[in-house]
């Protein structure tokens, strides 16, 4: 009788177990570092419409490529660019070629109030001893401020004073914390850095560098997943496009 | 390719080392004469590198150094330093960081030797410095080498505080770590083999060469 009852309860036990654990497999949404503010709106605004939760992977484009690649369990992808969703979908990681969702918009922003209307002649003051971009091999934005650098022809005089994030998100740490004067970042930082910290900036002119196209993809891991599909399917939707233009990302 | 984050790494750890070696020797000494309730913290607070996430000193470091404000803002508008996205920022972050290898092994060495060998030594009138140094330290030699190469090797390794407070710089704080890294997020596979060999031969060689001169030490009969 009594282990009876003991079994009883085992069961139960493992049963409770189980159903919290199905309930933890949510979609994997890896996300490129610039998203990092803009993801957790959308996931409660997705969450609100359809009752799927995801959980959000955030790292430069880079290294979350490369984590895919190597048997990362991600079902969808959104890159800062589409070189790498691109990449993705030609080594047979993703089932559909990749979709532009949003195109980002660079600035050069600051805790304190230098003035940017002359940014690159502000950067060879002597004011300016640090400035932070993220590594131009593995983040777009990284690359984008590089050519806008180059385009206004200072990037070779301001090399000793350039620091390099790992991801956009740490140049946007860099920033914040202002172990650096300035740096080049994502639109977003400004809305998601709202309530934090007063911060000055100036968006870049679009024509001095290449455009940020960030791509999405639903990857291997992810295909015939209704929820993943779903979610793909959101971020391409008008409710979603509201938000990422709030952000200051340009949609059509 | 290029070889200058080998380079810059075996730079770091061989000054760190030495200014290990400097700080460590006189503390391991004085740590390990008598307990007091004040040595037992400042002991806690030299190992505590060991179980800590390189992230916490990096994020400590980051805040305390920032040129905007306290600290940072002081040594930079009085000595010109700064520690954030600098060599000598790595230097003291893998100081802080490397010190339990140092003064670990130095210390229960020095705690193992029979007291009578220092006793005889001031019994013949000898000062406790020129004790320490002609009588304590050559019979402690194993251990001081261990301290030394894992005090090297321990800084060869390091990732988590560079990657936080070093900005990636070439030259200046792009370490071999750091490099293999960025190599590997940008799918050159071959140049993050490279480095990866480099770091493994150099730490492979040094352990082993540890661990045979103490084995022939040991077995000598004089020990």
């Amino acid at each position: 009788m009594k282990t009876n009852q003991f079994q009883k309860r085992l069961i139960l036990l493992v049963g409770c177990l189980l159903i919290s654990i199905s309930s933890f497999a949510q979609i994997k949404v890896a996300a490129a570092a610039n998203l990092q503010g803009i993801i957790k709106v959308l996931k409660e605004d997705f969450a609100k419409k359809t009752g799927i939760a995801i959980d959000p992977i955030i790292g430069s484009s880079g290294n979350l490529s490369t984590q895919i690649q190597n048997g990362a369990p991600f079902d969808v992808f959104l890159s800062a660019d589409m070189n790498f969703a691109q990449k993705l979908f030609d080594g047979g990681f993703a089932q559909k070629k990749p979709v532009v969702y949003a195109s980002g918009s660079l600035i050069i922003c600051s805790t304190q109030n230098l003035g940017f209307e002359n940014w690159e002649r502000l950067l060879l003051t002597p004011a300016i001893k640090k400035i932070a971009i993220a590594n131009p091999t593995i983040a777009p934005y990284g690359k984008a401020a590089e050519e806008a650098l180059k385009a206004k022809g200072v990037l070779s005089e301001i090399k000793s004073k350039t620091v390099y994030g790992e991801s956009i998100a740490q140049v946007n740490t860099y920033i914040t914390t202002s172990v650096v004067e300035v740096g080049f970042t994502t639109q977003a930082l400004i809305k998601d850095a709202a309530n934090k910290t007063t911060l000055y900036y100036k968006v870049i002119d679009p024509k001095l560098y290449s455009p940020i196209q960030q791509g999405m993809v639903v990857l291997k891991h992810g295909s015939g997943n209704a929820d993943a599909e779903k979610f793909y399917q959101y971020i391409l939707s008008a409710d979603a496009k509201k938000i990422f233009k709030e952000y200051g990302y340009n949609v059509d | 390719m290029e070889l200058s984050p080998i380079w810059l790494t075996l730079k770091l750890a061989a000054i760190t080392t030495v200014l290990l070696l400097l700080i460590g020797l006189p503390l391991a000494w004085w740590l390990s004469k008598g307990r007091s309730i004040f040595k037992i913290i400042i002991e806690a607070i030299i190992t505590m590198p060991l179980v800590l996430p390189p992230s916490v000193l990096g994020f400590y470091l980051l805040i305390a150094f920032s040129p905007q404000h306290g600290i940072g803002k002081w040594l930079l508008q009085a000595f010109n330093i700064q520690f954030v996205f600098s060599f000598q920022g790595l230097v003291l972050a893998s100081v802080i960081y490397s010190m339990p290898f140092m003064i670990g092994p130095i210390k229960s060495a020095l705690q193992q030797l029979p007291q009578s060998l220092a006793q005889a030594s001031y019994t013949l009138g000898k000062t406790e410095r020129q004790t320490f140094i002609h009588v304590l330290l050559p019979n402690i030699k194993p251990s001081l080498l261990t301290a030394i190469v894992l005090t090297f090797a321990h800084t060869l390794g390091e990732f988590g505080v560079v990657l936080m407070i070093g900005g990636n710089i070439p030259n200046v704080t792009r370490v071999a770590s750091i490099a293999v890294y960025d190599s590997v997020e940008n799918m050159d596979y071959a140049v993050a083999n490279v480095y990866s060999l480099i770091l493994f031969s150099i730490t492979f060689i040094m352990v082993i060469g540890v661990f045979i001169f103490n084995k022939a030490h040991a077995k000598s009969p004089l020990e």
